[in-house]
């Protein structure tokens, strides 16, 4: 068998939900585990309680600026890992974190929680809250692929990877905004003249904060918690034809791997 | 001369805590601090101001793994405050979310408490991501135990984490006859499982209880038969899922409840004078490090009756079913022994609904700033959200969350163990501790709370 | 690679009467998915059901033929189905499901499919995929002016809209017909529509249309192993009268045109907005 690769779940300040969805990919758990990765680090999993090297750290939950520890973890992260992916919607955009403001014993003091792309470089995002049992799936294949896999699997985890890693470098530039919202959907979609009124952005945000009014988003800001599901989701946001176009070889592909 | 040891971080449970512990010679704990180093995101600070159909949303993503929990009790506290009635049909969808949740969670909870116990019959730890029989077909059965659970709380709930279907007066839609038929069928399936599953959980911890000895850090621990004994009470709301201040006999009582500031309740600063390179894995932290617990923990510590309770699926037993087995090991054992419950619950919720009934209450009043609470009793026990709702936008928020009241009780139960298994007690309360971040409501002469709040 | 990949391409039309009667076309898509339901390869599709206002479409979960006959016919405005793709493995508690959609809306599947970002446990559960071909689509409003307006016929009596041979059609309840030219549409369509690369839903399992074919039929491309297993099943089944499609002028040759002038025009739409205001630019979603 080939060499797996080393995964390791990292967590910030996050409600753990990350995680429950990776493990929800119940059976498939064990398949990639089995096959594919070994976690070396989880603290909700296993025993191992420092950092180690690993080529694929999936961080959970924003950073805590008031929080020593946090702060050098996600360092220490940067530097053991190969690839970093933000996991979820704290970790890439600060999601409600985006909302906290102090006051609260008994650290009082604690009020500045910012996306992991503030303080590191981050490779990959996976948007959503919690994200997909599916969508960590294809991340983790397709990383694994591109660590060890034949030159063609390198081009196309690559070429899979690519919008998850343009979400990333978006998120992690400070001159850009990694800030998330409903409002995505206006100001890169709608305002752009770019929106076809699939209603995709609807059926993926986890809080009903969008219904669709003749054909159009209309976002409840009031209920938008800043996971950016919608705005991944939207066709309009990125849509890669040379992956895309390939959907039925590459299912085949994954429900091989799994199988 | 007692010396002083820390495990800092814990390990196999949800969230960041950390244990100080003060052990005599033979390295038995005479006390011990189990305390929450989490940042405080400070959800109940945050949700003042904002409307009272974000606010559970918002308080859902505090925990992922009994997301529903929250979500009930955050939603209830808020219908409690304005004095909204929900449809019974709503409520009997927000049942069958409340069985789901629990089901998931004991399941993953196994995951996490397996590999400090033995097989049967052998001195072989259990690692659960094991590909070699027999704790493979153990794994998957977890695994599919959970599927079930999930699907139905995806099914009902919109989401199988953070569900997106209950809402402030009821539920944003009710479910299709197919939905239902597939609801039940699946806790069909489940709760074939779930009784072999139980009664395969219960052989191991009972093992546990048996054997003379585990091992940690290379050595022979010897399990005192007493492991993780408390004399503190008991508090649960229902066996299955509530109560809240809109009942007619409500099951919690807020004027029971104060809280103490972590101040006045954990350590003072400490030297560690003990170390062990050896402890799993990565070791203890190194002799000559300060530790200061008053100042470090992050949750207060809630009382009842004037003091620490301990909440959870041995608290229902013991105030519903005549339970009584003490111990870690006897509250794992309680935990199994709810599993069947929660599929029969979701069965008996199913046959009641109406698929065409109405599932959101006509008129959702905006609230005048009353207080107003709901209790659920979450997979980990009571978890209380207190709200006060003034013109649709919520202007006082609390939450009591199971582990916060856990923590100082577990804390006591520390004591008399040998300090290496102590992270064994700890976990035997499947501690979710980035939950419990919560703030403390003491007035200005220290007193609570309660009264001011029910004026 | 205009009409994208296909494993066969035929003129078709449903031997269902009932069905053919309200159908736009040959009433590929409502036969297709009866007979999907029928035979319990779906459980329900997403298609577009009536609402409260005349012809606007709602999108819903039919899980009968009743309802799938509720919703034949084309409704030249928005109907955002894929609203409903989660929900429908939720609380209507489906497993496999149907959709139709416009080129953008499979294009939305198969995104759903592959980057399943907010759509978790969706993936698998879309057991068929049907496409139609798609010029352009427009706000509801765009066609209460076309309508009202430009045809001057109120929007309750019109029985089916078209457009075709150059031209946008509206039928009535009295047999009167009013067409306008469609020079006169193309200010009202949807601006997104402007950079859609797509005309004959290639991402879809089986994609149909009216152009390539006589009135009363359909142009039907079959694309993937699900849909050549469906539509041969069903073709078996005696569902469809089939022939073959003509390679000539007003056949597969006036497709592939339509095709190419409207992915050429809108990739120049999309070279455009690269350099839209001064020193500026819009975004293009493909990159
Ligand atoms: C906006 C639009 C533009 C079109 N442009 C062309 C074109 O340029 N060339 C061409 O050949 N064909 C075009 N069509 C397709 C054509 O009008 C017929 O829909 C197609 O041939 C199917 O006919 P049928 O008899 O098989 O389907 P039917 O059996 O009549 O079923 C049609 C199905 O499509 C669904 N539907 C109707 N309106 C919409 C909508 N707005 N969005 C999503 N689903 C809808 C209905 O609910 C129904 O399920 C267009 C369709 C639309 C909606
Ligand atoms: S993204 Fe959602 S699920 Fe993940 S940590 Fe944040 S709140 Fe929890
Ligand atoms: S997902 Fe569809 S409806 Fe939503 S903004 Fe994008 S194109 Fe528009
Ligand atoms: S609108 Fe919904 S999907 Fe979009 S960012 Fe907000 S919460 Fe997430
Ligand atoms: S032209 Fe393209 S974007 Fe517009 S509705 Fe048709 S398929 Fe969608």
């Amino acid at each position: 068998m080939v060499e797996k690769i080393t995964v390791g779940h990292v967590h910030m300040s996050g409600c753990t939900g990350c995680l429950v969805s990776f493990v929800d990919n119940y059976e498939g758990l064990f398949k990639i585990l089995d096959n594919y990765a070994d976690i070396v680090y989880a603290l909700t999993l296993a025993d191992v309680r420092h950092v180690p090297e690993m080529d694929v750290a999936l961080v959970e939950g924003s950073v805590c600026l008031q929080d020593k520890a946090s702060v050098e973890e996600i360092k220490e992260t940067r530097e053991k890992a190969k690839v970093v992916v933000a996991l979820g919607g704290c970790a890439a955009y600060g999601n409600i974190t985006r909302f906290c403001r102090g006051g609260q014993w008994n650290q009082p003091q604690m009020e500045s929680f910012v996306p992991i792309g503030d303080l590191i470089d981050v490779d990959v995002y996976i948007p959503g809250c919690a994200p997909t049992p599916q969508q960590i799936r294809n991340v983790c294949i397709m990383a694994y692929l591109l660590l060890k896999g034949t030159d063609e699997q390198k081009e196309l985890a690559t070429a899979y990877l690519k919008p998850l890693m343009d979400l990333a470098a978006r998120g992690s530039d400070a001159k850009r905004s990694s800030d998330a919202c409903g409002c995505d959907l206006m100001y890169d979609v709608i305002n752009q003249g770019l929106c076809m009124g699939c209603g995709s952005c609807a059926a993926a945000c986890p809080v009903r904060a969008i219904s669709m009014e003749y054909g159009k988003p209309q976002i409840e800001r009031d209920l938008c918690i800043k996971c950016g599901a919608c705005y991944a989701q939207c066709p309009r946001s990125f849509f890669n034809f040379d992956v895309i176009n390939e959907f039925e070889g590459i299912t085949e592909l994954i429900t091989g791997v799994m199988e | 001369m007692s010396k002083v040891v820390e495990i800092s971080p814990t390990t196999r449970h949800e969230g960041h805590s950390k244990l100080v512990l003060k052990v005599n010679d033979e390295g038995i704990v005479e006390r011990g601090d189990w305390l929450s180093i989490t940042p405080v995101r400070g959800v109940e600070k945050l949700a003042i101001g904002k409307t009272m159909h974000q606010v559970p949303k918002i308080a859902s993503r505090v925990c992922g793994i009994c997301p529903i929990a929250h979500t009930l009790a955050a939603t209830e506290a808020m219908e409690a405050s304005i004095g909204c009635e929900v449809p019974e049909d709503a409520m009997l969808l927000r049942y069958i979310l409340q069985c789901a949740n629990r089901l998931h969670s004991h399941a993953l909870h196994n995951i996490l408490s397996l590999p400090d116990m033995y097989l049967p019959g052998t001195d072989t730890k259990i690692n659960p991501f094991s590909p070699e029989e027999p704790v493979r077909s153990v794994g998957l059965r977890i695994q599919r135990l959970r599927e079930i659970a999930q699907t139905i709380g995806e099914i009902v709930g919109g989401e199988a984490i953070h569900p997106s279907n209950p809402r402030v007066g009821g539920m944003y839609t009710n479910i299709s006859p197919l939905a239902k038929q597939k609801v039940y069928d699946l806790a069909k399936e489940g709760r074939v499982l779930a009784h072999e599953h139980s009664e395969f959980m219960i052989a191991v911890f009972r093992n546990f209880q048996k054997r003379d000895w585990a091992e940690v850090a290379g050595r022979q621990i010897p399990i005192p038969g007493d492991l993780g004994y408390h004399n503190q009470g008991y508090m649960a709301a229902a066996p299955i899922y509530g109560s809240s201040s809109m009942d007619e006999n409500p099951t919690w009582f807020p004027e029971r409840w104060t809280e103490v500031r972590p101040w006045d309740w954990y350590m003072g600063e400490e030297e560690i004078t003990l170390e062990d390179k050896d402890y799993p894995v990565g070791g203890t932290t190194p002799a000559g490090e300060k530790t200061w617990p008053q100042m470090q923990a992050c949750t207060g510590v809630p009382l009842y009756d004037g003091q620490p309770v301990e909440v959870g699926p041995r608290a229902r037993l013991v105030q519903f079913r005549n339970y009584d087995e003490k111990g870690a090991m006897g509250l794992q054992i309680a935990r199994q022994m709810e599993y069947e419950g929660c599929l029969y619950g979701i069965m008996e919720a199913c046959d009641a609904l109406d698929c065409s009934g109405k599932v959101l209450a006509d008129e959702i009043p905006q609230g005048d700033g009353s207080l107003g609470w709901a209790a659920n009793e979450a997979p980990r026990g009571c978890d209380v959200h207190l709200a006060k709702v003034k013109d649709g936008k919520v202007r006082w928020f609390s939450m009591l969350v199971p582990t916060t009241w856990n923590f100082p009780t577990c804390s006591r139960a520390l004591t008399g163990a040998p300090w290496e298994l102590a992270e064994v007690i700890v976990r035997a309360y499947d501690p979710c501790v980035s939950c419990a971040t919560h703030m403390l409501v003491v007035d200005e002469d220290k007193r609570i709370v309660a009264q001011k709040l029910l004026e | 690679m205009v009409l994208g990949n296909y494993k066969t391409c035929v003129a078709a039309r449903s031997t269902d009467k009932e069905i053919l009667k309200g159908a736009q076309d040959g009433g590929i898509v409502t036969q297709l998915f009866a007979y999907a339901l029928e035979e319990g390869i779906i459980d329900g599709a997403i298609v577009a059901g009536p609402s409260d206002e005349p012809w606007k479409p709602e999108p819903i979960v039919a899980t009968t033929k009743a309802e799938l006959l509720a919703a034949r016919g084309t409704k030249y405005n928005l109907s955002p189905n894929m609203s409903l793709l989660k929900e429908a493995t939720r609380s209507y508690g489906l497993d496999r499901i149907g959709i139709v959609g416009t080129p953008c809306q499979m294009q939305a599947v198969r995104k759903a499919q592959l980057y399943p970002i907010g759509m978790r446990d969706v993936p698998d559960k879309v057991a068929l995929a049907i496409g139609i071909f798609c010029m352009e689509n427009f706000p509801y409003q765009s066609i209460e002016a076309l309508v009202e307006d430009h045809c001057n016929v109120k929007m309750e009596s019109v029985t089916k809209m078209d457009i075709g041979k150059g031209k946008f059609w509206a039928y009535t309840e009295r047999g009167a017909v009013a067409q306008i030219p469609l020079k006169v549409t193309h200010k009202y369509e949807q601006p997104g529509c402007h950079v859609c690369l797509d005309y004959v839903s290639n991402l879809a399992d089986v994609s149909t249309g009216s152009v390539g074919t006589p009135d009363g039929w359909s142009t039907v491309f079959v694309r993937t192993k699900i849909g050549d297993d469906v539509w041969s099943k069903a073709s078996a089944a005696g569902c469809f009268e089939t022939k073959e499609i003509e390679s000539g002028k007003t056949g597969l040759e006036l497709v592939t045109k339509l095709a190419t002038d409207k992915i050429t025009k809108n990739q120049k739409t999309l070279e455009g907005r690269a350099t839209f205001g001064v020193g500026k630019g819009l975004r293009n979603p493909y990159l």
